[in-house]
């Protein structure tokens, strides 16, 4: 009696053993296929790609009116922010992250840019751009371009912005927009996103990791 | 002896106080830790911050908060659903009784349009804020550049 029921036990065990390995193989696999993203690294609060990413061509302006194209995010580390200057809670705080970053990150012997591309091109010029992201630091650059433009490289990225009609005949809108700090390497690659709730202490422990990872 | 006949009269006296002040006390709601993020001098629109602290006992709503150095006003809420950072209006902010509601960057704001004047950090503003049962509160308001003091130090846990 004791000896099938052991068996069947045994049999039982293995099964549900098997059942739960390729249910958590299909679970990777295909949480893999529908997100499309990058794993996890445990000991980041970034996600990184194992292999950083080309970044097909686009081409967008400077706040100086300067291109802003692929070649522009070569040579240099970029911490790449999408807003807008209409903007008065998110943006502002995002960028006085990035500031507050760009502090942390001083005794860093690399190049390294903060740059805010507006999603609302209609409305910021290069001159407008200029002023709101040198208030927060003279260094930050301000990119901004035709709609065609701006989809070449958002639509790569996976952000997503749109317009929010305010009271109607108000003329005001606003703009829902991807709220991450996306990272380009030296080779213009996209390397990392950050993902809201951002901390400025966390983005520079992350970034230094990374660094050294790269070295 | 006259002091200990006193005593039941000067009880009496600051009940009735106590009870006259809680009645004549006006809004229930305070307003504490009150600022404006200050804005580059192109901007047309600014956050203010704020704890709102309702001092009865019975809930009430912040039906708006405005400005007569701004042409217009709207209590707003920043949420980020799936990674997208959307405004929603707020048409009434509900306080709980004894309850409050902060106001901090990232979240729940007041955004004010159209400023009628230029505003540096230094600046004060006045803000009024009504409730529903028809109250209002004015309080000065400074302008402050934002630094990462104002903007977080109240997340560090």
């Amino acid at each position: 009696m004791s000896t099938p029921r052991t068996y069947s036990t045994a049999r039982l065990i293995l099964k549900g053993v098997i059942i739960a390995v390729l249910a958590t193989a299909a679970g990777i696999w295909s949480a893999r296929l529908v997100l499309q993203r990058p794993a996890v690294e445990d000991e980041l609060s970034a996600t990184r790609f194992p292999v950083a990413r080309d970044v097909q061509p686009f081409e967008l302006v400077d706040h100086n009116n300067a291109v802003f194209d692929n070649a522009a995010l070569q040579q240099r580390w970029s911490f790449v922010f999408f807003g807008y200057t209409y903007c008065p809670d998110v943006c502002p705080t995002t960028l006085s992250v990035l500031n507050s970053i760009a502090q942390r990150l001083q005794d860093v012997d690399e190049d390294i840019r903060f740059v805010m591309v507006t999603v609302d091109p209609q409305r910021d010029t290069p001159e407008r751009l200029a002023e709101f992201v040198t208030y927060f630091n003279g260094d930050f650059l301000g990119v901004t371009g035709s709609d065609e433009g701006l989809q070449q490289l958002t639509r790569q990225l996976g952000i997503l912005y749109q317009r929010v009609e305010q009271e109607p005949g108000s003329g005001n809108y606003l703009m829902d927009h991807t709220a991450a700090v996306f990272l380009f390497d030296p080779d213009g690659r996209y390397h990392a996103v950050f993902s809201p709730p951002l901390s400025a202490e966390k983005i520079a422990i992350d970034f230094r990791k990374m660094l050294q990872d790269t070295q | 002896m006259n002091s200990n006949n006193r005593q039941p009269a000067a009880l009496l006296s600051l009940i009735l106080l106590t009870f006259l002040a809680t009645a004549m006390a006006g809004p229930a709601v305070v307003v504490e830790g009150q600022w404006i993020r200050e804005a580059p001098p192109t901007s047309t629109v600014l956050a203010a911050y704020m704890v709102l602290k309702n001092t009865s006992d019975t809930p009430l709503a912040i039906t708006r908060i405005d400005s007569p150095d701004f042409g217009n006003s709207q209590i707003h809420r920043t949420v980020v659903e799936d990674g997208i950072a959307k405004m929603l209006p707020v048409e009434k902010l509900q306080l709980s009784a004894r309850g409050s509601e902060t106001l901090e960057p990232g979240g729940l704001h007041l955004m004010l349009f159209d400023p009628l004047r230029a505003l540096r950090d230094g600046d004060t503003v006045i803000l009024v804020v009504h409730d529903d049962t028809g109250d209002s509160v004015t309080v000065q308001t400074p302008v402050l550049r934002n630094t990462e003091e104002t903007g977080h130090a109240h997340h560090h846990h």
